[in-house]
């Protein structure tokens, strides 16, 4: 597999935050990673893939708490695999794990400051108001005194998320940070991607489509360890042109159909059904049409 | 480390202790640890070089709970699934250890609380003697030692039980100490040593204080670099962790092998002197009350107790009509244990066998009529403890007085050698003399002080009567066996007006005070019927008293 710069130029390439090459993991006999070549700048890139393509593996290794078996990995143009440089990398990476757990005892206040410190945020009036600034940012404010065992799942989320931007990080690697939260605290989450200062480089990986459409310049699909897009999410949309249509019937022959909100049935696949309408295709529909030819494959 | 990354550990630590210090089971250990101390020297007199040891001991309870503590808190991270979160930081996985490890000091304000409250606890009482530091800061020590293994565990175990587990193990030697002979109690993490509070005053070495505090370093040490070498990845770390292991492993053998050398012969010689030949080394005082003169011998470090063993004594000498030929001694006793192996061992057995006949010839294993032998460390700083030693030793002043034995020696076999003053007056009136001296409330000589068994007393079942106290080992050996009629006309004497009495005593003193004397004579001189023994069931049925095995004599003196 050729080498997939996202957003990519050449100039860009040369300037990429982050460069990675012929990248593998392997858990025993399973294939996590493959041969993934990826390009990011700096902006928010989306990652879509079903559970188990190696969307977790791939941020974790750019989180730099896994360890690839081959392949080569520059953020900032440091090296990983070079301790001084990987603790270099910490110093400027943010980082929402797919399950996080939480000291249940501490207070929200409290849990900030710690991550902070383990930041290196050693002045405490810094880290005072680095807390204050994050809480803030997700919407938190007067939250740090309670336990954190009396948080609801959404503002635990939040409370992940705001310990993944303490000390603005450059690098900003959030694996699937909208699960569990309600429709107005996404759209939130989007507002507060999208106005983060400094154009960090930020990673995203979710199931949402809909969130990739909404704040992703770029994306990435990934489906079995490997590359499969990456591109625009209008890009990806287009991937699915003459793809998708709506019919007053269901039709077998699809790849894919569901009922939408007007009573209509939305097809995806090869073959138009009987008296449907081509439809305009979105990137969910990209993405889908996409994870079905690397199903078949 | 950077500048930056050492306060980062700071800082972290200073969190870590915070936490430390309040979380749930280094709390509950304190309270329990405190518990445990009053329970253990609640009881005996407070003698700073047997209760510094004791502090040490009583914190062994909070040690385990700090091990407890230290482990959930080093595990934390990955018991809490934030283990891939925290590896994303710039602060390495041993920084984080290091700053558990610096954290264990926040169970040091706990230790020292401990020390301090019982320290004030133990002033407030008079204790004798100064608190030595070094076994005091060996007690904290301990506690961090506890704390430091605590993470060690937890730096490779994240699972809550393995603290608990830990400190099983942890715990498992203070319970099988007295398992072992020699001087390998003193290797183990605290032991309570029985002999301390026999001792007259500090013996050095015994227990070797500075070289287990050492040991305890080492531990600490030791644990540490486990810790460490558990969860630092860096090569670079490995040298020095290599040379700090070796050094707290070397500070570990060498604090072993010198707590395992005996005691100078010398200072076991000059013990053994002090106990078995107390009129050398005893400070001696002779004081007059009512016309009675009263030698009082003390050991040196105890002449602070010289007044509250005067008060029962001058009590029941100024009830007492008539002046005595024979002096009373009020001496001081050790009960000092020469078999004790912790104390001898490394010395040649001719030389335990000579120690030991030294002892045997004490004054207070020698029948006498004129001496009451008070153990040393066991009388009571105060409280209800103190009334009733007070009364014991009005009681044994009380039978000097009226011609009974005061000091019967030890047993001889599995037969006691108190002789029963059966049926003699004299008795009655050494109970009420002392119930009289120590002022002893009515309610509190009626209610339900001492206890009712069986003797037999020339093949015949005699109630006697276990007087408070009687077994609490207050003095050395004790005078006759006290019979439950003696104690029930006492009883019934206490509630005459006091004049009525010793009038009755001082119109014919010698007569009363006669072997020939009876219980009856005197209840009819006194006018009062004769109180009767009887043994009750549990289902109120009256018993009928069978007589023991063996024999005791009466006192016919």
């Amino acid at each position: 597999m050729g080498e997939l710069i996202v957003n990519g130029s050449t100039s860009a390439r040369d300037e990429a935050a982050v460069r990675v090459g012929g990248l593998s993991r392997r858990y025993g006999e399973i294939r996590a990673l493959d041969a993934v070549d990826l390009t990011l700048d700096r902006g928010i890139t989306g990652l879509l893939g079903p559970n188990g393509a190696g969307k977790t593996t791939l941020l974790s290794i750019l989180a730099t708490v896994n360890e690839p078996d081959a392949g080569d990995i520059k953020i900032f143009g440091l090296n990983p695999k070079i301790h001084a440089e990987r603790v270099q990398i910490r110093r400027q990476l943010g980082f929402l794990p797919q399950e996080l757990g939480y000291h249940r005892h501490f207070t929200v206040a409290g849990f900030l400051d710690y991550v902070a410190i383990l930041k290196e945020i050693v002045d405490r009036r810094r880290r005072a108001e680095e807390v204050a600034r994050v809480l803030a940012t997700v919407g938190m404010e007067g939250f740090g005194r309670r336990r954190i065992r009396t948080l609801s799942g959404g503002f635990r989320q939040r409370l992940a998320i705001a310990q993944s931007l303490l000390g603005s990080p450059e690098l900003l690697v959030l694996d699937e940070p909208t699960a569990g939260l309600d429709t107005e605290q996404r759209l939130r989450f989007r507002e507060l991607l999208s106005n983060l200062p400094g154009d960090p480089v930020i990673v995203l990986s979710t199931h949402q489509a809909d969130d990739i459409a909404a704040i992703c310049p770029r994306v990435v699909v990934v489906l079995d360890g490997r590359i499969a897009f990456a591109g625009t999410p209008t890009a990806l949309a287009d991937t699915a042109a003459g793809h998708v249509w709506t019919a007053t019937q269901r039709d077998e022959r699809a790849h894919m159909s569901w009922r939408d909100g007007d009573n209509q049935w939305r097809h995806i696949g090869d073959l138009p059904p009987t008296g449907s309408v081509t439809a305009t295709p979105t990137v969910e529909d990209g993405y889908l049409l996409l994870s079905h030819a690397g199903g078949k494959r | 480390m950077t500048n930056v990354r050492a306060r980062s550990v700071v800082s972290l630590a200073r969190i870590e202790a915070v936490h430390l210090s309040r979380s749930v089971p280094v709390l509950s250990g304190l309270m329990v640890s405190g518990v445990a101390m009053w329970l253990i020297t609640y009881r005996s007199q407070p003698l700073w070089w047997s209760n510094d040891w004791r502090i040490g001991y009583g914190q062994t309870v909070i040690s385990l709970t700090v091990l407890v503590g230290a482990q959930l808190a080093t595990a934390r991270s990955r018991r809490d699934g934030l283990q891939e979160l925290y590896e994303s930081f710039p602060t390495s996985t041993g920084q984080r250890t290091l700053a558990h490890l610096i954290g264990v000091l926040g169970a040091a304000p706990a230790a020292v609380l401990l020390v301090g409250v019982a320290a004030g606890a133990f002033a407030l009482q008079g204790a004798l003697g100064t608190p030595d530091l070094t076994t005091l800061i060996g007690g904290i020590l301990l506690v961090l030692a506890g704390g430091v293994i605590g993470v060690a565990i937890g730096s490779r175990f994240p699972h809550p039980l393995a603290g608990v587990l830990g400190a099983f193990v942890w715990l498992l030697p203070f319970s099988q100490s007295n398992r072992f002979n020699s001087a390998i109690p003193w290797l183990f993490p605290w032991v309570k040593p029985a002999q301390l509070s026999e001792l007259p005053r500090r013996l050095a070495g015994y227990p070797p204080a500075l070289a287990h505090a050492l040991e305890l370093a080492a531990i600490v040490v030791l644990a540490g670099v486990v810790a460490l070498a558990i969860t630092s990845a860096a090569r670079r770390h490995r040298v020095g962790l290599l040379v700090a292991g070796a050094a707290g492993l070397a500070g570990l053998v060498v604090t072993c092998l010198v707590q395992l050398q005996p005691i100078p012969t010398r200072d076991i010689d000059r013990v053994v002197s002090e106990a078995a030949n107390t009129g050398a080394a005893q400070h001696c005082t002779t004081s007059e009350a009512n016309g009675h003169n009263v030698r009082y011998c003390l050991y040196p470090a105890f002449g602070s107790l010289l007044p509250t063993v005067q008060a029962p004594v001058n009590g029941v000498l100024s009830l007492t009509p008539v002046q005595l030929a024979h002096p009373l001694t009020i001496s001081q006793t050790s009960g000092l244990d020469i078999e004790d192996s912790t104390l001898t061992h490394g010395h040649s057995s001719q030389q335990v066998t000579a120690w030991r006949a030294r002892l045997q010839n004490a004054p207070a294993n020698l029948p006498s009529s004129s001496a009451i032998y008070v153990n040393l460390g066991r009388w009571p700083s105060g409280g209800h403890q103190q009334s009733v030693a007070r009364f014991d030793l009005a009681l044994g002043a009380a039978e000097w007085a009226v011609g009974l034995p005061t000091n019967t020696g030890p047993p001889t076999g599995l037969l006691p050698t108190q002789c029963v003053p059966l049926n003699q007056a004299r008795e009655a009136i050494a109970i009420w003399l002392a119930a009289r001296a120590t002022h002893l409330p009515t309610a509190q000589f009626q209610g339900r002080n001492g206890s009712y068994s069986v003797a037999a007393v020339d093949g015949t079942a005699v109630v006697v009567w276990t007087y408070p106290g009687e077994i609490s080992g207050y003095f050395a050996s004790p005078g006759p066996q006290t019979t439950a009629d003696g104690y029930l006309l006492a009883q019934a004497m206490t509630k005459l007006p006091t004049a009525r009495v010793l009038g009755l005593l001082t119109s014919n003193w010698d007569s009363w005070i006669s072997p020939h004397a009876t219980n009856a004579e005197l209840a009819s001189a006194l006018g009062i019927t004769l109180p009767a023994v009887r043994l009750v069931g549990p289902r109120g049925q009256v018993i009928t008293p069978l007589a023991p095995p063996g024999s005791q004599p009466q006192c016919t003196t």
